[in-house]
């Protein structure tokens, strides 16, 4: 309770959640500067790593055009205006200056997965893989103390300097037991608190960092958190989505290193520019909702003809993401280009509230004391059943009564 | 005019007429509501282009019958407090006074009539209390439809301005926390709130006509007419 007192508060003191896309030459204009700056700093650093962007492009079959259009298409997306352009390029090249440490909590991996299991290295995983990945639990060669004196050592070096980004939720109950890392039996709540202290910004990467994602879905058996339940005093960006955008894990990156800030974000701390939009209004189905044109069941007349999945279920409507615009794979498609509606994998508790592929009319929910699961017009339904019971017993019993007094003694 | 009756004024006209836009906006809100809420009939695949916007219709439609409760219901909240006829809040008071009317209503209506010590001559304090819960039962319907409403103007802005979006934010955001922090617990709550109004409905039409039928007062006329018939209880007239 003090906690939604908390938020209640925060809320009438913070920001409308408007997404202000123009902020004027005189602020672009000094943030280029300072950018530009800042870039200049960057390149006279020792690069982390001896991987070369422009050598890894080539080895891709990527031309500088398309390069480049990928430089402007990110400017976009972060919301600046296209003198940004050659800054967002040269930010791309000097990813391999941002160290990046990278926790695997409880989770599927799922994210990591995204990042390399992409049809083809595009521009975005590319820079990922470019960027100084100074420890990553899945994709290092170290493991067992090995893995752990590269961890302290990264800490140790890039101390105040490094990005932490975390995947997968904080398992709370029974004292955090239910995940524990390392030798030593590091539970992951330690674990990433010990992480976090040094770090320059915390990104939440996925559903389960973010919110607690599946695993904190009902019962939550493991008690499971999303890493701003637990990491206070730190710059802290989630990225959710069930997996990430790397297209979004770039644009943060990104962003950090042209201006060294945090993104704009809003109250769940996403940024601005990836979950400012409601997936519903850039939907390319939106016709067919407008219209009342939908897919009444799989593999109908309607789901041939590309029609509004609302009917199957699909969480677009209350759900904010980029994927309707920006997509996945470098644009390839998304769950509504593919005729499966949104699962609403941004949003907190996702799974228990948006996952389940119907209307929400038709979605089960819990009654207040926790039990029995029933859709809401069941439960609706159930009252108006037990008002017209009650109504029936009144009418029937007020009507013999009346009889009894009529025939009974003439009264008054 | 039967003897032993007296006729009362009950409601004025601004009243009756607030209360039948109310009733129709109810049956509105509610088909409107259902439609967007799980579509309930197809549009024809046949159709001419220009006749399908139904869901948008419908949208359309929900959110004027919104605007229209928005503004009965500043009107009645001004008379609420303000009406030169009779001003509920007194009602609702929880004094001694109030209180009595509440509890000899209640038995009057859980006896079946057979207790009868009340004085069906003015709104009483049941009524009252009951038509209370009404109107923030609407509200709540007000500030969760108006959050669901802001999801759509995501850009910040809207065709009157920017401080729309913001006031909306501003206004209603707070529903959200206190749902369950999601915006499907805001979803959830705004159509389980439909059936409390729809249940509350049921009540109120059978609870008036039930007091037409047995204190054989013509208690339904008080929404047409504005008047009723009260029995002269002094004991002159006995």
């Amino acid at each position: 309770m003090s906690d939604k007192v908390e938020a209640v508060k925060k809320l009438f003191t913070s920001q409308s959640s408007r997404v202000e896309t123009n902020k004027g030459d005189t602020y672009y204009q000094e943030l280029f500067d300072k950018c530009e700056a800042r870039l200049n700093e960057m390149r006279s650093h020792q690069p982390a790593n001896k991987l070369d962007f422009a050598d890894l492009l080539e080895e891709n079959g990527i031309d500088r055009r398309e390069f480049m259009k990928w430089a402007s298409a990110t400017t976009a997306m972060l919301m600046l205006p296209p003198m940004f352009t050659p800054l967002v390029a040269d930010a791309a090249v000097l990813m391999n200056r941002a160290p990046v440490i990278w926790l695997e909590l409880q989770d599927c991996a799922g994210n990591s997965e995204a990042l390399l299991r992409a049809d083809g290295p595009k521009i975005d995983e590319i820079v990922l893989d470019i960027i100084s990945l100074e420890f990553h639990e899945t994709l290092q060669a170290a493991s067992g103390h090995q893995a752990e004196k590269q961890l302290d050592e990264a800490m140790e070096h890039f101390k105040g300097k490094y990005l932490l980004f975390v995947e997968g939720s904080i398992p709370m109950a029974m004292d955090g037991q239910y995940g524990t890392i390392g030798a030593k039996a590091e539970t992951f709540h330690d674990h990433l608190l010990r992480c976090a202290e040094n770090a320059a910004a915390v990104i939440a990467v996925g559903s389960c960092a973010t919110f607690g994602g599946i695993p904190a879905a009902s019962p939550n058996p493991t008690g499971a958190v999303g890493v701003m339940d637990v990491v206070k005093n730190k710059p802290i960006i989630n990225i959710p989505a069930c997996p990430a955008n790397p297209a979004n894990m770039v644009g943060v990156i990104l962003h950090y290193v042209l201006t060294g800030q945090v993104p704009e974000l809003d109250s769940l701390l996403r940024p601005k520019f990836a979950f400012g939009y409601r997936i519903h209004d850039n939907c390319e189905r939106r016709a067919h909702f407008d219209a009342g044109e939908y897919v009444e069941e799989w593999g109908d007349i309607g789901a041939k003809n590309n029609f509004c999945l609302y009917k199957m279920g699909c969480k677009g409507p209350m759900t904010f993401n980029n994927c309707s615009i920006v997509r996945y794979n470098d644009g390839v498609n998304w769950p509504i280009g593919v005729g499966r509606g949104c699962i609403g994998c941004s949003e907190p508790d996702f799974w228990d509230k948006y996952a389940y592929e119907r209307p929400m009319a038709d979605a089960k929910i819990k009654a207040p004391t926790g039990g029995v699961e029933k859709t809401v017009d069941e439960f609706g339904l159930g009252m108006l059943t037990a008002v017209g019971i009650g109504i029936g017993i009144h009418a029937a019993a007020s009507a013999i009564a009346g009889k009894r007094e009529n025939s009974g003694e003439s009264h008054e | 005019m039967k003897q032993g009756y007296t006729q009362v004024k009950r409601m004025t006209p601004i009243m009756r007429v607030m209360h039948w836009v109310n009733a129709i906006c109810l049956v509105g809100a509610i088909a409107t509501g259902l439609y967007i809420g799980h579509p309930y009939y197809q549009t024809l695949i046949a159709d001419g282009a220009v006749d399908k916007y139904v869901m948008a219709w419908n949208r359309y439609g929900h959110f004027i019958i919104a605007i229209i409760f928005d503004v009965t219901s500043i009107v009645i909240a001004y008379l609420y407090f303000f009406s030169r006829f009779e001003k509920p809040y007194k009602k609702v008071i929880p004094n001694t006074k109030n209180i009595k009317e509440f509890k000899n209503v209640f038995i009057n209506l859980i006896s079946l009539n057979r207790k009868n010590e009340l004085n069906s001559e003015h709104a009483d304090s049941f009524n009252t209390v009951y038509f209370t819960i009404f109107h923030l039962l609407l509200i709540w319907m007000l500030l969760t439809g108006l959050q669901l409403y802001v999801h759509g103007l995501g850009s910040g802005t809207s065709s009157i301005g920017a401080w729309w979006p913001w006031m909306l934010h501003a206004v209603t955001d707070w529903t959200l926390y206190v749902t369950g922090g999601s915006k499907m617990d805001v979803r959830i709550s705004h159509h389980l709130t439909m059936w409390l109004i729809i249940c509350w409905v049921v009540f109120h039409i059978y609870y008036q006509v039930w007091r037409t039928i047995f204190w054989k007062e013509g208690d339904i006329g008080i929404v047409i007419s504005g008047t009723k018939f009260a029995k002269d209880k002094s004991p002159k007239s006995e």
